[in-house]
């Protein structure tokens, strides 16, 4: 190793999969990456899904699946006065390290943490495979940990199982397992994404804590610049598999050399000004107006039906031409809002009225929302089928009309979902909702899966496609940035109510609920 | 608790419902049970008679709750044909069939599921290779061909057992044992090899999950993510399958009874069927329904116990 102090050093790093068909052959996803982390320093890595920034740390952690290996470099590892080269070492090795020098925290806590294993015993299984710590001991010592993340009433969370837990809990037990060992590296894959903004900035605290407390070196991977400038001091850019640019976060905020980099601080900071609309909003037309209105959902516990409320009594209006947006965070209702006023659940009270029958919907997740069995086409004019619109052949060149309008090919018309990318998926998301030519569409988070270079891309086609169609929409979102540059107006849910609304500009220049203050403050 | 007996009651009210079903089906079927016994040659006045010893003159609610009240206590009258009870039928033969599913069931539960782990453990590897082709080819073979196969292979060539001769447990519980191997593996082989496929399918899926990365990331072997890990998750879909499997071996399987000559539930069934025997058959629809639906039961009770999800608070 070359520097004393570089904890782990990737040098000319290529990491390759095996071909589809063709196992021998590789395909090559991260070219030549060169970057190291200092001892006790927090790293940043950053960049869009497919930059190669978590396939880099997988192969350092060597769990690379599907076949993917290291074909070229070396990863380079400090343990005690020597240094190991990570990608050569036998898994009886690897299995030594990984847990006990180098801990991993991922993005989906969900679906990260065994289900059907008590949080308790997650934790502990690190004590059982890397010590010979006797077992009552080791309970204390779960517990103790669990506190020390955060999480009130160790002891009782010991026995619970994931599900039974908030994301943001989650997020903490497998912090809580990770550092249990104290690791010298711990590798933070995307740990916030999955989480609502005010959570998120508690669990980066968190890192940070530690990162102070235990020197613990950390590696940030995150796509979300304002996460990476909160914790780390250092950061790497990658792209399209290579390293873009690296140095100082200050330095790389303030003078980002790169054009990739400048595009990234853009999107990231919501100072991709607003968008430039077209002023067709009409105040006299109403378009919804809902009075009183409620959405219930029918829970089943112990057997026993309970109706319980997610939308308490809400009115509002909204009006020919708007794009008013609903901010809030997971559970607050706003998607539950969505929903009802698609018509997709029947159990509401108060009333409503929708000037236009059945609005359409754009869901957030463009990969779960679209049938793969079916292709585009079939997609696109199955809302004609539907409501007998046209003959076929008129139906086919709607579609591939539709296709054009949002910026696809004709030739998409015969392809699966699965032969898209998330934008493109999301585009023809939208397609579909406007085939019917409907005025009103409900867009629920639309941009929240997508990288932020490709959000940008949608939300623009968004705005063109509503001045084109006159068409208004209720865009629902937790991210305040993307709030702010596409609304008129904005609704702050919290608990099932409004509990501030006004024009977007009033409520971001001068918020006056609590709440909203503080879904600003969280924006980093 | 509430759970457990709103489970038990509505297990009890499906029985009564199948009960129900059974009498009025065997009601429907066409022809005089009194008639059909005697031949169409007899005397309408000893149809009459028998009719009335049988009680088939009574109204249809008071013989449906004749017998159900019988059914309950488990009697259902006697047979047409050896004018012996239902009951003592059944009894002698339940010994067997129930006997053969449980070796049957052991075997399926102790080779299944090591051998599922190894065919998902080395993917595509030789041991995954050959036991997919061979699982393949045996699920493919019909339980008589198997049986005949066997007796022909442990028969009549290495002289393992006696082909046909039965031992009763009573008389002999080791030779008994030692026969029912046989018949046994004729049952367990073809259902082996789906739940193999089925575990294998389970466990390939759980592999792809997150929750496998991360314990990799915390240093568990190969072989501790697969027991600890994975095969938890896995055998959630394969319950209920296994649950099916062992509800079909315990209805009594009549190819492989009648291939070895064993007396049981099925071979009684078939016979009955033929001789328009009702009460035998109507005796056999109550025992297969409640063992399906008391299978069911149990691994609902299971489901519980493996998945923390679908737990009752």
């Amino acid at each position: 190793m070359e520097k004393q102090n570089h904890l782990l050093e990737l040098c000319n790093v290529s990491v390759g999969f095996p071909k589809k068909g063709e196992k021998s052959q590789m395909n090559v996803v991260t070219h030549g990456v060169s970057f190291y982390v200092e001892q006790g320093e927090a790293l940043g890595i950053v960049g869009e899904s497919g930059s190669g920034k978590s396939v880099s740390m997988l192969a350092a952690a060597g769990l690379l699946g599907g076949g993917g290996k290291v074909v070229e470099g070396s990863i380079r590892f400090r343990h005690g006065e020597d240094s190991v080269a990570l990608n050569t070492l036998t898994k009886k090795q690897m299995e030594g390290l990984l847990g006990d020098d180098i801990a991993m925290v991922f993005q989906e806590p969900m679906t990260s943490l065994n289900p059907v294993m008590t949080i308790g015993k997650q934790v502990e299984e690190m004590l059982e495979l890397h010590t010979d710590i006797p077992k009552e001991e080791r309970r204390e010592r779960v517990l103790a940990m669990l506190g020390e993340v955060g999480l009130a009433e160790p002891a009782a969370l010991y026995g619970k199982y994931p599900h039974q837990l908030s994301g943001g809990m989650r997020q903490r037990a497998m912090i809580a397992m990770a550092m249990i060992l104290r690791p010298r590296l711990l590798i933070a894959d995307e740990p916030t994404t999955a989480l609502d903004v005010t959570i998120q900035a508690k669990i980066l605290e968190l890192l940070k804590k530690f990162q102070t407390e235990y020197k613990t070196t950390i590696i940030l991977i995150s796509h979300d610049l304002g996460v990476i400038r909160s914790v780390c001091g250092r950061a790497v850019v990658m792209c399209g598999g290579e390293v873009v640019e690296q140095g100082d976060v200050k330095t790389l905020f303030e003078q980002p050399q790169m054009d990739y980099t400048k595009r990234l601080l853009a999107a990231a900071l919501g100072k991709g000004s607003l968008l430039k609309k077209a002023e067709i909003a009409n105040r006299n037309e109403t378009v919804v107006r809902a009075r009183d209105y409620s959405v219930f959902y029918e829970e089943k516990t112990a057997g026993k039906k309970i109706k319980r409320e997610v939308v308490k009594n809400v009115s509002f209006e909204l009006y020919a031409g708007e794009i008013v947006g609903v901010v809030g965070e997971s559970g607050c209702g706003k998607s539950t809002l969505a929903k009802a006023l698609a018509g997709l659940n029947p159990l509401t009270g108060g009333s409503v009225d929708i000037s236009c029958s059945q609005p359409q919907m754009v869901f957030q997740d463009p990969y779960g929302s679209l049938n793969p069995a079916k292709t585009i086409g079939w997609l696109l004019t199955e809302p004609l089928r539907l409501h007998r619109v046209g003959t076929k052949q008129q139906q086919r060149e709607a579609a591939c009309e539709m296709l054009e309008k949002v910026g696809l090919e004709r030739d998409y018309y015969g392809r699966y979902p699965s032969t898209l990318s998330g934008g493109q998926r999301q585009r023809v998301a939208i397609a579909m909702a406007i085939m019917l030519k409907r005025k009103f569409i409900l867009l629920d988070e639309p941009v929240s899966a997508l990288d932020v270079t490709v959000q940008e891309q949608i939300l623009i086609l968004l705005v063109r496609l509503q001045k084109e169609f006159g068409l208004t929409y209720l865009f629902i979102s937790h991210d305040m940035n993307v709030i702010h540059r596409i609304c008129d107006r904005v609704f702050v849910m919290y608990q099932g109510e409004i509990v501030e609304r006004g024009e977007a500009e009033e409520v971001f220049q001068n918020p006056q609920h609590a709440y909203t203050k503080k879904l600003l403050a969280a924006r980093l | 608790m509430r759970y457990y007996m709103k489970k038990i009651i509505s297990l009890i009210m499906v029985l009564f419902l199948i009960m129900l079903l059974t009498f009025i089906a065997f009601q429907v079927i066409p022809g005089d049970s009194a008639a059909s016994r005697l031949g169409v040659d007899a005397e309408p006045e000893a149809v009459e008679a028998l009719r009335e010893s049988l009680g088939l003159n009574k109204s249809l609610p008071e013989r449906f709750f004749s017998f159900l009240g019988g059914a309950v206590r488990g009697d259902f009258g006697n047979s047409y044909q050896y004018s012996r009870p239902v009951r003592e039928m059944l009894a002698a033969r339940l010994p067997v069939t129930v006997g053969l599913a449980v070796i049957s069931i052991l075997m399926i539960v102790v080779l299944s599921v090591p051998l599922g782990l190894l065919c998902s453990r080395k993917e595509g590897g030789v041991a995954d290779r050959v036991i997919t082709m061979v699982t393949q080819t045996l699920m493919a073979v019909p339980a008589f061909f198997l049986g005949i196969v066997i007796t022909l292979i442990f028969g009549l060539a290495l002289k393992w057992f006696v082909p046909g001769a039965y031992v009763a447990p009573e008389e002999d519980f080791g030779g008994f044992l030692r026969y029912m191997i046989f018949p046994a593996v004729a049952i367990a082989v073809p259902k082996i090899a789906m739940t193999v496929k089925f575990l294998k399918t389970s466990v390939l899926r759980e592999l792809k999950l997150d929750y496998v990365r991360t314990a990799r990331s915390k240093g568990n072997s190969e072989r501790a993510i697969l027991w600890k890990h994975v095969l938890k998750n896995a055998l959630i879909p394969v319950i209920t399958f296994m649950g099916m499997v062992i509800a079909d071996v315990l209805a009594g399987s009549i190819v492989v009874e009648k291939v070895f000559n064993l007396p049981g539930v099925g071979r009684l069934l078939i016979t009955a069927i033929s001789n328009r025997d009702y009460p035998v058959v109507e005796a056999g629809v109550v025992y297969i329904a409640s063992v399906v639906l008391i299978v069911n039961f149990i691994v609902d009770l299971l489901y519980q116990k493996v998945d923390p999800r679908v737990r009752i608070k």
